[in-house]
């Protein structure tokens, strides 16, 4: 799911704690943000920390003056088959940069039933990732390397390599002959686990018990308010978590327990439009709904929503079932297309693959796309 | 109704609005409430002849006209505020390629719709913002603080990382973060000190915030034009645009979730307002960005003065709004109706200059040479600031330039820049300024 997803999903749950909306308005307490802002970490971590500190053991680093998509397939197939000998290997691919907002593109994609490595040299872009049209590469444009186990990938679509840093994939032997592509083998693994969340709260729960005194009323809450901050931030980034299973890529909950990621549910991609924006709406709504019944002194201050029934009715029920609808709409018309596209490639005999699969839209590396 | 010949007298004060507007937003780099702040002074030296509802319909078609209207010299010679820098750098992209006009129309065409979709919701508003209102008003402090951390946690490194050394591509990437964060909290002190010890004159008190947003967006803008040695290629005049139903509806939807989320929060600006609902709706298609911009900007220009407007709501959110509030009376459910309409009539207007605004615009930039017109911009712009805000408010506007500087030269977000109203203003309002006031020895 998107950043602002999470975000958003975070300070929704932190308003489940009426002490917590009650702080806001009475001791002036910015509590609220905190579950946004632990909402959000998970990601933070990965792509402002520890994308940098993955050390892969292949790099691909393509001359732009002596193109040559031989060079990079190769190596991405020498990693495979490090992976095979050995377990486990992984491999950075590196971008063209050739000016300040020029880049020369190139793809790979992993032949699964051919067990091929195949890389193209693309045309030069701009920062866009607009191709300047007549730049496409003649020679060495396209390679293909054969690997001699056989590998397979949860994601369907080629990378396009071309602006700012490239993609890592990791490559695990999970059985005889039987090689996992994993991308982005950095992202989602510790930082998206609950042991993080939970090692997290204890830390802060530590520091909070010997801060933060009682407030004001305290009788009238069940829970202390030192342990409230612990709790916002184990929903918060709890909910991050929740919401990134409901994608592909999924990721690695009881880290270091468990040594990969495992994959999400496959109900929606983490980028596409209308889930994003269900998760939102939702948050939305349940943030004003908490607010309102939260209040302080309710007896006192006038609600803001007539009847909760119709709250619910008219501003959840009605538009989630429209997205619903919308998003399976959407689902059944791209399955058609695709049906479509790959029986017309039948047809013609193409042998290419089908770029632009259901996941695609995960199968980045932008942390604003993620 | 509104076209009832009792209120004609209405229509022509708001196409007059709108005329003056396409005059006010030729005047390049400058933030909207202050030109239209200078040109109501004016205005209401006329108090006397003019009814409330004849100035709101004058101020109707101001801002309609302007929110539509000054995309053209935006694209082409530099944004006058933080709503309209976030359109910038992709309406440059497309005005290298010789799409400037195409750009230009999609904004139009989304900010026509946004309009739309503002008066068919006019009704829906009377129900559901007054309960609104009630709830959000306590928290709207820590919404804020909300809003700034987001657009902090939400901006990511850059850079290539090809260094062999993993601390050299962490703090290549971790460069263009701290300039953000660096931008955000320089912007935020100087908000603080503006105001609470504003240099600006007292008579032009009301325009202490000018030179603020001159150097922070104006004048590195226009520094970086003349510096960068490109030159405008030649524009196409499109006749048709690549647009569908899918684009059209997906950009009037996520683009008025942002104008409306920035309309009705205090400070938050079309931009951040922009940001989000682009966020939350997972835009991509730079199409759509540049259309759901138009009606982004548009709903929040428009939208904040419109619920100035919404009987019994009693909000007051924008320059505008603020600088009609002496004269309000009580509005009827009827003045609500004549103003959605007169703001349809403008938008219309608007929309039918448009083109001819932006090939006025082009042929003007085709046949002047482009850093002239920016060092002339420039040039002009220094006086005028000293005119309105005296000698203080050139200290100010230095002050601002080089940090507004900081995110042109280093490739951060120019958002951050909003810092200078948000940090102060969600202290404040959380009754935090005067701790920080006291700790800048403000106070």
């Amino acid at each position: 799911m998107k950043g602002f997803t999470h975000f958003v999903s975070g300070i929704a749950v932190a308003t489940f704690f009426p002490q917590a909306v009650h702080m806001a308005t009475q001791d002036s307490s910015f509590i609220l943000c905190l579950g946004g802002v632990f909402g959000i970490m998970p990601d933070t971590l990965d792509f402002k920390f520890a994308r940098y500190f993955h050390v892969s053991e292949f790099e691909v680093w393509p001359d732009p003056k002596k193109l040559d998509a031989h060079q990079i397939a190769s190596t991405v197939a020498a990693a495979l088959e490090k992976a095979n000998e050995s377990g486990r290997s992984s491999v950075q691919l590196h971008t063209m940069q050739l000016g300040a907002n020029l880049w020369r593109s190139y793809t790979l994609w992993f032949d699964t039933k051919n067990n091929e490595v195949v890389v193209e040299m693309g045309p030069l872009v701009d920062t866009g990732t607009m191709p300047f049209i007549g730049t496409e590469v003649k020679e060495n444009a396209i390679s293909r390397v054969k690997v001699s186990s056989k590998f397979r990938q949860q994601f369907d679509k080629k990378s396009n390599i071309a602006i700012m840093s490239g993609p890592c994939f990791e490559f695990v032997r999970r059985g005889e002959n039987d090689i996992e592509i994993v991308f982005l083998p950095w992202h989602r693994t510790w930082s998206h686990s609950l042991t993080l969340g939970l090692v997290t709260s204890l830390v802060v729960g530590a520091i909070t018990y010997f801060t933060v005194p009682e407030g004001a009323n305290a009788l009238l809450y069940t829970i202390p308010r030192w342990m409230l901050y612990p709790l916002i931030i184990f929903c918060g980034s709890l909910v991050h978590i929740v919401e990134d299973s409901t994608g592909f890529m999924g990721n690695n909950l009881f880290y270091p327990f468990t040594p990969d990621r495992t994959n999400g549910l496959g109900w929606m991609s983490a980028a596409e439009g209308i889930p994003n924006f269900l998760f939102v709406w939702t948050a939305f709504m349940l943030i004003i709904w908490n607010l309102d019944r939260n209040r302080w002194m309710p007896d006192m201050n006038p609600s803001g929503i007539g009847s909760t029934e119709s709250f619910f009715f008219w501003y959840l029920a009605v538009p989630i079932a429209l997205m619903i609808f919308f998003f399976f709409k959407g689902k059944n018309e791209r399955a058609e297309a695709r049906a479509k596209k790959s029986a017309d490639k039948k047809d013609i005999g193409d042998g290419k693959p089908d770029f632009d699969g259901e996941t695609a839209v995960e199968r980045e590396t932008d942390a604003s796309i993620l | 109704m509104v076209m009832h010949p009792a209120n004609l007298d209405l229509v022509y004060f708001c196409l007059l609005g709108v005329l003056a507007s396409g005059l006010v937003s030729f005047l390049p780099a400058l933030h909207i409430y202050n030109v239209l702040g200078i040109f109501l002074l004016f205005v209401l030296k006329f108090e006397h002849a003019m009814t409330y509802m004849q100035l709101s319909s004058l101020a109707i078609g101001m801002i309609v006209g302007y929110s539509i209207l000054n995309t053209v010299p935006s694209t082409y010679l530099g944004p006058g505020d933080e709503s309209m820098s976030y359109y910038v750098l992709p309406g440059a992209q497309w005005m290298g390629q010789g799409k400037g006009y195409e750009s230009i129309i999609l904004t139009g065409i989304g900010a026509l719709g946004g309009l739309i979709l503002l008066a068919a919701l006019a009704p829906v508003f009377l129900w559901i913002l007054p309960g609104l209102k009630v709830i959000t008003s306590p928290h709207m402090f820590w919404i804020l603080g909300a809003v700034i951390a987001y657009m902090i946690l939400s901006e990511w490194p850059k850079g290539v990382s090809q260094s062999r050394s993993t601390w050299a591509n962490f703090f290549e990437g971790w460069g263009f973060l701290a300039v953000g964060l660096a931008t955000f909290l320089l912007s935020g002190l100087l908000g603080f000190i503006v105001m609470a010890k504003t240099m600006v004159p007292l008579d032009f008190a009301f325009q202490s915030i000018t030179p603020v947003f001159v150097g922070l967006f104006a004048l590195p803008w226009l520094i970086t034009n003349i510096i960068n040695i490109g030159v405008i290629p030649k524009q196409h005049i499109a006749t048709t645009l690549d647009l569908d139903w899918d684009l059209f509806v997906r950009g009037i939807f996520s683009g008025f979730l942002g104008g409306f989320f920035a309309a009705f929060i205090p400070i938050v600006t079309a931009g951040v307002g922009g940001l989000m609902a682009g966020h939350a709706t997972a835009q991509r298609d730079t199409r759509l960005f540049v259309m759901s911009y138009g009606t982004c900007k548009t709903v929040y220009y428009v939208g904040s003065f419109f619920l100035f407007f919404i009987p019994g709501l009693s909000l007051t959110r924008g320059g505008l709004a603020w600088i009609l509030m002496p004269m309000a009376t009580t509005i009827t459910l009827q003045e609500y109706a004549i103003f959605v309409g007169l703001m349809l009539f403008a938008a219309g207007v608007s929309f039918l200059l448009l083109g001819p605004f932006t090939q006025l615009c082009i042929s003007l930039v085709e046949r002047v040479d482009y850093h002239k017109v920016s060092i002339v911009t420039m040039i002009g712009l220094i006086p005028m600031t000293y005119i309105y805000t005296g000698f203080g408010g050139l200290m100010i506007m230095t002050v601002a330039t080089g940090i507004g500087l900081l995110p042109v030269m280093f490739q951060a977000r120019r958002m951050n820049l909003m810092g200078v109203l948000l940090l102060p203003v969600c202290l404040n309002m959380a009754g935090y300024g005067n701790d920080v006031l006291r700790l800048l020895g403000l106070l």
